[in-house]
């Protein structure tokens, strides 16, 4: 159905009453939008373009004073327009849907309206009256009909949501614009806190994070995006000195019975997220990890000059301090079974096992047995004995890394602090179609790695069981094909030998052989990782997944977003036998089918101010040692760098038949 | 580097219309700075380029902007927007006029509009804004709204009163990017928005160290002192008290502006006489205390030379003390135990001057004239009493005596100039007249230390090599005999101080003696000076150079040639450095530092505006 009656949507007026019916190409076409959750229709939605209301009988006035309550409440304060005018505004709606006289009229009110569209500072106040504005403008004898009525307006059932495109980004959904401008305010610990809300890693997600929102943050059409990651490592790192953030038991708002536990396998990012959400809603919580330490991916799939082992441990740390218990050397597969912890009396159970066995790059001649042969993953591991000083690795001669990815990057700039005397990178595409961080791509150049790109392996050499070179293959060019890909294949004739003593294949991952059995009674999909739901059950009750073993090899960013979503889903599942019903991804899901979000252009000139750069440690110094090659920020580039963030901030409502039925916090 | 404000080295190169004149702009160069140089007035009001801050907040200096190629006009901020080619500008278009104007009335929503007691009224900023947009009516205020406003008057130094404040946030750049100090933030969100103190503690038991260098970009009331004319009121109309003033060597130099005098006029001779007819029964000067610094100080420091590794840095500047205090304990060893000037007149008007003069000591009450915030925050240290008995009973800051002669109804400018007559503690010289701009004390230090070294006076007194006005200067100077060359420098500002100590902690900088003053320029541009409205420090160096003409007109130069100095070492102290001198002279200092543990629950329920999980 999804009949709009009228409406207003980036200046485009509907109006079926009027007949005034805009074409497809100038009014979006909904989808998805009769129901907001099974059988509750929407009655209207408003955002920072315009509305769309699908129900005449919808009062307009009390609408826009939902959603003027909600942009005072986030209001940051700084600007007088938005400071002082959101509340004026609200409050004089607040009076007409009461059927009161407000002491200020509808002209007044437009005038007010009008002030803060065109001279707040940042997207909130800019936006937030568009919607008003419009209705003011187009349908602005519903409203002086509201108005007549001189009687209360019945309750109408809204939710209110509040965004910003570095927040639709970012898989664990964290509010960027508040932690930036709580260190513009001087206040770095309550911007930590914005972090810790949603995961426990903070120092950890600010030194290796991919940065969905950084490539989202609308700074980019003005110079270059904000240095989230930047600020996060800064407020992180504040912890040093002299000053800091505890977690303890205390902060368990609810303790429950002992009885009430659940256990957490892997304590890599997927399994620490979830474990500290379990244990704030008062689980008591185990993390079974088959190895000696914490950290997962995060210790042994990043070397320590990227993150030092210190910060991860103290992060690791925090399920302690919250009551959580760590049992180390304990592999899913062969020390126990699902069974045998529901037969403990766990509650429930997540899996974060993570993808640890390395793909094999399929040539001819490869033995993963070979001496000198080795997967990304694999030498990554004992790249971690050696820097903790467990096992000592020495590399000489030659080393080949196949690969163009995060973990290709960390093998090559490891390989060369571990005395190798040269370094290859071999990749079949060329280096803009790397999917590594480009900064890390600049950081190997720059420690001297050789590239050979359009390259491909075609066969292993060895003698004696033991790797000797790589014949390499060059590789052309395709045209692209319909998604703009460029695929490659080999040019006949173009073999070389490369001798070397090592070859690292750093081309994938896959949950590693052995873990999950047959017995265990979850599913896995076609890519052999565990079958999960949007909620992160797994085929079998009181069981979910999420991180690496489920997606596969991914972020740290999104194996952490899928710990809190676990931990909701089974903080659900355990007190009430079945996951709720989550509001939030409701609302974003209209937004992003409907291509809702702010729009890609800014209207006014800005000053350019381009952002700051971590201090890094000399290429020649750094390129020996393992110690943490880029240092945090000094407090004036945190407040500078911070003062760049344009705060896109959007109000989004929607007024619905039922009430929105409460979600998981 | 360049700043926005100042395109140095460029070309104007770009061509727009400001009111359909035709302008040149440099790149990035904003509106407001570009239309400032053609003459064109924009009211502003959070914007302040002394300091380089347009945090673009206020929205007030609005103007319509109509760019090359755009469909529509728009209304920008012209303190942070940037010229462009073929930009039309309207300052004074309808729109831009009622919008500058509304905006001035939302500011006034919720501000405390009690002028007539606002000790800024006649000179405040917000005041000028409303009459500049020509604002008639005031329909949003709501005293409620006012009145639920935070008024911190805690600390004994200075007094922060949100129902006041503007959030220009000049204050917080000032204590951040000047003082390094970095104890203001921006507190709460919405409506409620205000500055507060770091940790959500108050003025008092903050890391602010009360250098007052935020009250002298405040644009209205906000930030002040601690107002305490009454007090002094109430000690010069006691018939029982002797009250016993002195002004320190700054004042003299930064007064006259507030009555219309050139900036950087002497009016010592005026004040003295203005002192008088307030009533006041001994007028004393700082300048003596000073040269008396000198000579316990000198003597201390010449001890310390003995053993060198680490440096002696001064202790005239109680903000540079609670800095050191609260932020850098661990080189609290590393401090002169010598009074401040303040302190050792207060000590000594208490003691030396009753016995000479046939006085009950109980009876004196001592009010000290400061261009200084912190100093009245130092009155109240207990280790500058006798039995809680306070050696100096109040400090008036510039602004406060300048408020106190109004009231009392004294025509300041007619006045006729008197001259001290106290013979035991007003004479000075030159050394201690400069002791208000950065490198007086170190200037005056070495006259006297060379003449105990060589036994001999400096062939040259004046030591212009360390004039300069750079934040840290540096210097070796020859002392001769068994000292030999020493190596000083002189900081001025807190930023500059934070970097210097923190070389001097990391052992990369090897300074025997370091003369710091917390506010930059020192004494003459201290927190308790005249406000100047949308300037910092501007007449910072006129009042330099007119202590340097102090000292170069003086007979006497040295502080060891101050004969009423000579006279209270013979009379009473004995000697410098003596075991009565410590007693009486010397302080000791405590480490204040904080540590802020808060729990990631407290922190959680502080935290507004972020979906809460917990």
């Amino acid at each position: 159905m999804t009949e709009i009656a009228y409406g207003v949507w980036q200046g485009v007026v509907r109006n079926t009453k009027s007949g005034q019916l805009p074409s497809a190409d100038e009014f979006p076409e909904l989808k998805n939008f009769e129901t907001f959750n099974d059988g509750n229709a929407v009655r209207a939605f408003f955002g920072d373009k315009g509305f769309f209301v699908f129900d005449e009988n919808v009062s307009l006035i009390d609408a826009f004073w939902h959603y003027f309550n909600k942009a005072a409440e986030q209001s940051c304060g700084k600007c007088t327009p938005c400071r002082v005018g959101t509340v004026l505004v609200r409050d004089a709606l607040d009076a007409m849907r009461r059927g009161l006289d407000s002491s200020l009229d509808l002209d007044q009110v437009q005038i007010l309206a009008e002030q803060m569209r065109h001279t707040s500072l940042c997207g909130l106040g800019q936006t937030c009256a568009n919607a008003f504005l419009d209705a003011l403008t187009h349908f602005r004898d519903r409203i002086e009909a509201e108005i007549a009525r001189k009687a209360p307006v019945r309750a109408q059932n809204a939710m209110t949501y509040m965004t910003a495109p570095c927040i639709e980004a970012c898989p664990s959904k964290v509010n960027v614009p508040r932690y930036i401008d709580y260190i513009r305010d001087g206040r770095p610990a309550h911007s930590l806190g914005v972090i810790l809300q949603k995961y426990p890693m903070a120092a950890t997600c600010g030194r290796v994070c991919v940065r969905f929102c950084e490539i989202a943050c609308r700074r980019n059409l003005v110079d270059e995006a904000v240095g989230i990651k930047t600020l996060k490592r800064y407020v992180a790192d504040q912890q040093k000195n002299g000053h800091s953030v505890i977690f303890n038991r205390e902060m368990v708002e609810e303790p429950l019975k002992p009885s009430m536990k659940v256990a957490v396998i892997g304590a890599g990012p997927a399994g620490i997220s979830c474990a500290y959400h379990l244990l704030l809603h008062g689980y008591h919580v185990d993390v079974l990890e088959a190895m000696d330490t914490g950290g997962g991916m995060a210790a042994i799939g990043i070397p320590s000059y990227r993150l030092p082992k210190d910060v991860l441990k103290s992060e690791t740390d925090i399920i302690v301090a919250l009551g959580g218990r760590f049992l180390y050397n304990q592999a899913l597969g062969r020390d126990y079974s699902l069974d045998d912890l529901f037969k403990r009396g766990y509650k429930a159970v997540f899996l974060g096992l993570g993808c640890q066995q390395g793909t094999q790059m399929g040539v001819p001649d490869e033995d993963p047995t070979l001496e000198g042969y080795e997967s990304g993953i694999g030498f990554l591991l004992k790249v971690h004995d050696h820097v903790a000083g467990t096992k000592k690795v020495e590399l000489q001669g030659d080393v080949v890394v196949v690969g163009g990815g995060n973990v290709a990057m960390d093998c090559v700039r490891s390989a060369i602090r571990m005395g190798a005397s040269r370094v290859h990178l071999v990749y079949r595409r060329t280096e803009t179609d790397m999917p590594a961080d480009h900064e890390e791509v600049v950081a190997a150049h720059a420690e001297g790695i050789d590239f050979h790109v359009l390259t491909n392996p075609a066969r292993i050499i060895s003698e004696n069981g033991k790797v000797i070179g790589v014949e390499l293959t060059k590789m052309q060019q395709l045209d692209a094909d319909a998604k703009g890909r460029r695929n490659v294949k080999p040019i006949p004739g173009s073999e070389y030998l490369l001798p070397c003593t090592t070859i690292i294949a750093a081309i994938g991952q896959q949950v590693q052989h052995g873990s999950i059995l047959p017995k265990d009674g979850v599913g896995l999909n076609k890519w052999a990782c565990v079958d999960v739901d949007q909620a992160g059950q797994t085929s079998r009750p009181g069981v979910f997944a999420g991180g690496d073993c489920a997606s596969g090899p991914s972020t740290l960013i999104s194996a952490m977003a899928a710990g809190l979503k676990a931990a909701r889903s089974i903080d659900d599942w355990i007190k009430l036998g079945h996951v709720r019903f989550f509001p939030r991804s409701r609302i974003r899901k209209m937004l992003n089918e409907n291509h809702l979000l702010v729009s890609d252009i800014v209207e006014v000139p800005i000053r350019n101010e381009y952002r700051v750069h971590h201090p890094e440690l000399d290429p020649e110094v750094r390129k020996n040692m393992f110690e943490e090659v880029e240092q945090t920020i000094s407090p004036e580039a945190a407040y500078a760098e911070a003062k760049r963030c344009l705060r896109c901030y959007r109000v989004y409502e929607v007024i619905t038949e039922q009430p929105i039925p409460e979600g998981a916090a | 580097m360049d700043t926005i404000a100042n395109p140095s080295r460029a070309e104007a190169t770009v061509s727009l219309t400001i009111n359909g004149k035709p302008v040149m702009g440099y790149e990035h160069e904003t509106i407001l700075h570009c239309a400032k140089r053609y003459g064109q007035f924009i009211p502003t009001l959070c914007e302040l380029e002394d300091i380089d801050h347009a945090p673009g907040t206020c929205r007030v200096c609005l103007v319509e902007i109509e760019q090359s190629g755009a469909e529509s006009k728009h209304m920008v901020t012209s303190c942070n927007t940037p010229v462009r080619a073929g930009m039309k500008i309207e300052t004074r278009s309808k729109r831009a006029r009622a919008m500058q104007k509304l905006q001035v009335e939302l500011i006034l929503a919720d501000h405390n509009q009690d002028c007539a007691t606002c000790t800024r009224h006649g000179s405040c900023e917000l005041q000028d804004l409303a009459q500049y947009v020509g604002l008639k009516e005031n329909r949003f205020y709501d005293p409620e709204r006012v009145a639920a406003r935070i008024v911190d008057t805690s600390s004994p130094a200075m007094v922060r009163d949100m129902s006041k404040c503007v959030r220009c946030q000049r204050c917080v750049t000032v204590c951040r990017n000047f003082q390094s100090v970095d104890a203001l933030v921006m507190v709460g969100t919405g409506f409620d928005t205000a500055v507060g103190l770091k940790y959500g503690l108050d003025q008092k038991t903050s890391a602010c160290v009360t250098c007052g260098q935020c009250v002298l970009v405040c644009p209205t009331g906000a930030l002040g002192e601690k107002d305490e004319t009454d007090r002094a009121l109430d000690y010069i109309f006691d018939p029982e008290l002797i009250t016993v003033l002195q002004f320190a060597p700054a004042i003299r130099v930064g007064f006259g502006e507030e009555f219309g005098l050139a900036p950087g006029t002497n009016v010592e001779g005026k004040i003295i006489a203005a002192v008088r007819k307030l009533g006041v029964d001994i007028v004393l000067d700082t300048n003596f205390g000073a040269d008396v610094v000198i000579m316990e100080e000198g003597t201390e420091l010449l001890h310390r030379l003995k053993h060198r590794g680490q440096p002696t840095f001064t202790s005239c500047c109680p903000a540079w003390i609670n800095f050191a205090e609260m932020h850098f304990p661990d080189i609290l060893p590393m401090l002169s135990s010598t009074r401040s000037p303040q302190a050792v007149v207060g000590k000594i008007a208490k003691t030396y001057l009753p016995e000479k003069m046939g006085l009950d000591a109980k009876k004196i009450r001592v009010i000290s004239i400061m261009p200084c915030t912190a100093k009245k925050d130092e009155i109240v240290r207990p280790q500058l009493g006798d039995d809680g008995v306070p050696d100096v009973d109040v400090v008036l800051t510039t602004r406060e005596f300048a408020r106190l002669l109004k009231r009392e109804g004294i025509d300041f400018v007619e006045l006729e100039p008197s001259t001290f007559d106290n013979p035991y503690m007003s004479e000075y010289t030159g050394a201690g007249a400069i002791f208000g701009t950065t490198g007086g004390v170190m200037e005056a230090a070495l006259r006297t230390v060379y003449k105990v070294v060589n036994g001999k006076e400096l062939d040259k007194i004046e030591l212009t090599q360390l004039r300069g006005f750079e934040g840290v200067r540096s210097a070796t100077v020859d002392l001769g005999g068994t000292v030999g060359e020493v190596k000083i420098a002189m900081c001025h500002g807190l930023g500059e101080t934070r970097e210097l100590v923190e070389q001097v902690r990391a052992g990369t900088v090897d300074f025997d003696f370091i003369e710091v003053m917390a506010c930059p320029g020192g004494c003459v541009d201290g927190g308790g000076t005249l406000r100047s409205k949308k300037k910092y420090l501007p007449h910072a160096l006129k009042r330099r150079d007119t202590l340097f003409k102090i000292d170069a007109n003086r007979k006497v130069r040295q502080s060891h040639n101050n004969v009423q100095v000579q006279a209270l070492y013979r009379d009473f102290l004995e000697a410098p450095n003596s075991e009565k001198a410590h007693h009486l002279l010397h302080t000791f200092y405590t480490d204040r530092k904080r540590a802020m543990t808060l729990t990631v629950k407290e922190v959680w329920e502080e935290i507004t505006m972020s979906t809460s999980v917990y």
